[in-house]
This record gives structure tokens, sequence and C-alpha cells, in this order.
């Protein structure tokens, strides 16, 4: 299908929506907002899927991410001391070299996307989700079996890792906190 | 249909549901002033809340708080636009419409999260974490059993699925799929015997802290979720617009009052259930239960 | 179109590739790895969409990132509540000793 000025608009603006929360989320301080961006992030990606004519993988995207996003969020309340940046903290190292690294990445990847030339044959308008059902049950149905074992694996690797209860008694036995040696490099 | 045409038939269906909702459940939950006391309750408690002085929490994530009630709103309506309400043509026609559905139904548990954490409250805070753990364990049994429908239609286009039903409600065929959706979709709607994010036994849970028409808002958002919720439990168990005589908007507001009236009693009736309960049914015998729904419906299509 | 769409991609990368790097905890250096799986995902389907004349592999590959997204999230957890089990870690400094 040839995209319309309309198509342009919206992917511009889900895009746009899509860069920003992802920007936010490493700017704001409480780890709800933070995790709540990633998902606009995403429903913005998702949205964007739709424009694209893939329509059931844009949604599936979304569904998934609202899930993951909220035990997301229950994870950070849990472990970090500051869950809601009541008292404003940076936690960030190496921040230069991160920096560099991040617009490093998008030039190059932007560069490759804009100088490459692909070829263009543009999907057919008729409906993908069945095109999709009909290759994930069919000639790609041990792929996708494999990534439903791979899931049960990591289901049971997950419980294990994380069960308080391990083969060697309890999780906490023995635990140290380790000191940080960083801060205290830093203040001699 | 026009988008306009759609936006309207939501906001209409959303809001005459709700008030209906509303007065079912005065009725239900044994008001003792007569029919017309209920008829009039939802505007009277409509009034009360939006003069209430809004009170507030020391340093509440105020976005947030704003945010929460009208992305609850703003989902029902959203799960709602795929829904035939008067006839073939009536509705979003949208290719996959039930996923779309889907999507929006388990955002509500972000609406709930964030509600629940804004206020920088206790009680609201584990009415937060009640939701988080309810609905992440009924999620999989709603989805399940909604997508099923679409095995013997072959299309996840709403439309297409109550015209599927022509000669056979999916309520007969596929007799595990109603009740699980309706316990399911009350526990995502956080009502009725499963209102444990907002029970009484946390004091009001992520309401506790809200009021004037910040709660307005809520409760009219969930009382507008019930309504999509029933809206597509009747087009996709119940044959939606079809029905005999009756015109197909009629069929429609019929079966889903039927629905609201059905969850409204149960709400009122049935006693709480704890929440470690509820987790360990949704796991233990709703996911399982809605596996068998899937299969026998996958086999009966074959 | 798609050069557009590629520029957007990479952008959500280069936050994802700066996230992953900057931050100390856990959490948020999964969000950066998440934030690179989104990227990936619509590069995949703007590919599927724009180059490959609408063969379902594409859309089979993204079913696969998806997967991917979940185990990576799982095994992430499970990590992290593991690690803070045995040393109460919760951001990257204090795991610079892997070994007692």
């Amino acid at each position: 299908m040839t995209p319309g000025p309309l198509s342009y608009f919206l992917i511009a603006a889900f895009g746009l929506g899509a860069v920003v929360a992802g920007w936010l989320v490493f700017r704001t301080d409480s780890m709800l907002r933070a995790a709540y961006w990633l998902m606009v992030s995403f429903v913005g990606v998702g949205a964007m899927l739709i424009v694209l004519d893939a329509q059931f993988l844009g949604l599936i995207l979304i569904l998934m991410m609202s899930g993951e996003m909220t035990i997301m969020a229950i994870f950070m309340i849990m472990f970090m001391m500051n869950p809601a940046g009541l008292n404003p903290m940076t936690m960030v190292h190496q921040h230069r070299t991160s920096i560099l690294a991040g617009v490093g990445s998008f030039l190059v990847l932007a560069w490759v996307g804009v100088v490459a030339e692909f070829p263009n044959r543009p999907a057919p308008v008729e409906d993908p989700t069945v095109a999709l059902g009909e290759e994930l049950l069919g000639r790609s149905m041990l792929i996708f079996e494999s990534a439903g074992v791979a899931l049960l694996a990591v289901m049971i690797g997950a419980i294990a890792l994380a069960a308080k209860q391990g083969r060697f008694g309890d999780a906490f036995a023995g635990s140290v906190e380790p000191e940080l040696d960083v801060e205290v490099g830093d203040r001699t | 249909m026009t988008s306009l045409g759609i936006l309207l038939q939501v906001a209409v269906s959303l809001v005459a549901g709700a008030y209906l909702f509303v007065v079912a459940d005065r009725l239900m939950g044994g008001s003792t002033q007569g029919v017309r006391s209920a008829l009039v309750y939802p505007v009277k408690r409509l009034s009360f809340l939006m003069v209430q002085p809004v009170t507030t929490t020391e340093r509440p994530d105020f976005e947030a708080w704003i945010l929460a009630p009208s992305l609850l709103l703003g989902l029902a309506a959203v799960g709602a636009v795929p829904i035939p309400v008067g006839g073939p043509s009536a509705g979003g026609d949208i290719p996959a419409g039930l996923v779309l559905f889907g999507a929006a139904m388990l955002i509500v548990l972000v609406a709930v999260f964030i509600f629940g954490w804004a206020p920088n409250s206790v009680f609201p805070m584990i009415g937060g974490y009640r939701s988080a753990a309810m609905v992440l364990s009924v999620g999989i049994p709603f989805s399940l059993v909604v997508l099923t429908t679409a095995i013997p239609a072959e299309s996840l286009s709403v439309g297409v699925i109550v015209e599927a039903q022509s000669s056979l409600w999916y309520v007969l065929e596929q007799p595990l799929g109603l009740p699980i959706y309706l316990i399911t979709a009350a526990a995502i709607a956080f009502w009725g015997p499963f209102d444990l994010p907002e029970g009484a036994d946390i004091v009001g849970g992520v309401a506790a802290e809200a009021s004037g028409p910040r709660l307005a808002m809520w409760r009219f958002g969930r009382a507008a979720l019930l309504v999509t919720m029933s809206l597509m439990g009747q087009a996709v168990f119940l044959g939606g617009y079809l029905g005999p005589v009756l015109p197909g908007w009629l069929w429609t507001l019929v079966k889903t009052v039927i629905l609201l009236i059905l969850l409204a009693l149960t709400g009122r009736t049935v006693a709480r259930m704890r929440v470690q309960r509820f987790v360990w049914f949704g796991w233990v015998v709703l996911l399982p239960l809605a596996l068998v729904d899937v299969f026998l419906s996958g086999w009966i299509a074959l | 179109m798609i050069d557009l769409l590629l520029v957007i991609a990479a952008a959500i990368f280069g936050i994802g590739v700066y996230g992953a790097l900057s931050q100390q905890s856990f959490v948020m250096i999964m969000m950066g790895l998440e934030l690179m799986l989104n990227s990936a995902v619509l590069v995949t389907v703007v590919f599927w969409w724009g180059t490959t004349g609408g063969n379902p592999s594409g859309q089979l590959l993204v079913i696969v990132i998806l997967a991917v997204m979940a185990i990576e999230a799982a095994i992430g957890f499970a990590l992290v509540t593991a690690v803070y089990r045995s040393r109460k870690a919760d951001i990257a400094e204090k795991l610079k000793k892997l070994r007692n």
C-alpha cells in the first residue's frame, strides 16, 4: 500500500511520541512514571505498527507491555531506595560515555537508514493477520513451538532462580551487603 | 459508519449504560426507598460529588492522580469501539477488534495501579498491589475465553463473530465461556465479589483518598467499564443484535441490561473473596478451565 | 517513508543504549534493554511492510522478538531477585566483585 499524507502524519506523530516518551523514562525520578513512560513508548510503537497494516502485532505489543510495565513498576518500588523520587537524586554512572554511545549509535543507524537503498516491495493490502496465522501454524510451526518451549523453560528457570527456598537452603542465608568501592574511592 | 458516528454511539451507550447500571445497583443494594428514588439516585449522587470539595494528601503525584480516572473512562470507550450495537454495520469495522478490546481491558490495570499510587497514601497503594495481583492472575483466562469466540467464526472482527452466531449462540456452543468471562470481567473491573482493590477491608482502597469530581469520574469510569464488558459479553456470547421481531439495537439493549443486572446482583449478594484465595482460584481453576474451553471449541470447529 | 521510520527506530535504539549504559539500578538497565528491543520490533515490521512484499516470515520474526522480550523480562527479574537475596544489591556498583 502506498502511504498517503495521513499515514505520514500519523507515523511522524506516533514516532515523535514514542521517542519523547522513551527519553522521559530516564529523565524522571519517579519509578512509576519511568515504567509508564516506557509503556507510552511501546504504545506509540504499537500505534505505528497499526498504521503500517500490522494491526495484530501492534495490538499484541500493547497488550503484552501493559502487564509487563506494571510488573516492572512493582519491582522498582520493591527494590529501589527512593521509588517515588520525592528526594531527587541521580543514579547514573559513566554518564558521558553513555551519552556518546547513545548519540553515536543513533547517528550510525540513522545514517544507514537514510543512505542505504532498500528494495521497494510493499506488502499487499489483504489482511496480514490471516497470513501470519497460516505461517505460525503451517510452515513455521516448529519456530513457534520452540518459542513456546523456550518460554516454558524460562518460567521454570525464573522460579528456580527467584525461589526463596533454594536447593542449598534459605536464599537469605549468608547474605552480605558489599560495600560500595566507588564512593569510598571518590571520597578519599 | 463514520468516525463521528462511532464516537457518538460509544458515548451514548456508555452514558446510558452507566446510568442503568447505577440504578440497577441501587435497587439490588437493598434500597428501601422505591424505584423512583433509585431512578434519580445517579443524578443526585453525581451532583453531590461535583460540588464536593477536593481533598488532597501530602505530596501526591498530582498529574497521575488526574490522569487515572480519565484513563479508565477512555479505556472503556476504546474497548466499546469495535462492538456492533444496532446491526451489521453499526460499530467500528476493525479486523482485529477483539484484540483491541483485550488490550484496552488489560491496560485498565495500569489506570487502577496509577490511581492507587498517586495519592502517596497507604491504603490506596495496597489497593493498587491487589489489583495487580488479581488482574495478572485472571488476565490470561480472560483473553483466552474472549479469543476463543474467534475460533468458530474464523475472524477477530466482532461483527463477523456476531454474524456467525445466527444458528447457535456461543453461550450454548461454548458453555464455559460466559461464566469465566463474567468472573474475570468483574475482577478486571474491580467489581462484585472481587472489589478487593476498593474493598471495605482497606477503607476504600484505591479510592480512599479521592473525593469530589475526581471520585465522580472514577465511579463513572468503572460503571462505563462494566458496560463495555457487558456489551462485549452480549456480542460474543449472546448473539449481539441477533433476535426475532425486535430491531437490533433493542436486542443489544436487552441483553446488555441482563448482563448488567447479573453483575449488579452478584456484586451485591456474593461475599467478597480474599485476595490470596482469588489468585489461587485464577491460576488453578480459571486458567485450566479456559484452556479446556479453547480445546473444546477448537474440536467442535474442526 | 522508510527513511523516516528507520530514523525514529534509530532514535529509540540510541535512547535505549544510553539508558542501559548509564543507569545504576538493575530495573532501569532493563528498561534500556526493553527500549532497544522496542526499536527492533519497529524495524522488523518496517522492513516487512516496505521491502518484502508481505512475506509472513517478517511477522513471525516479530512474534519471536516478543517472546525474547518476555524471556528477557522474566530472567532479568529472577536474577534481580536472586542477587538481592544473596547480596542485598539493587544497583550495579554493588556487584563489582561477583566472587566473595
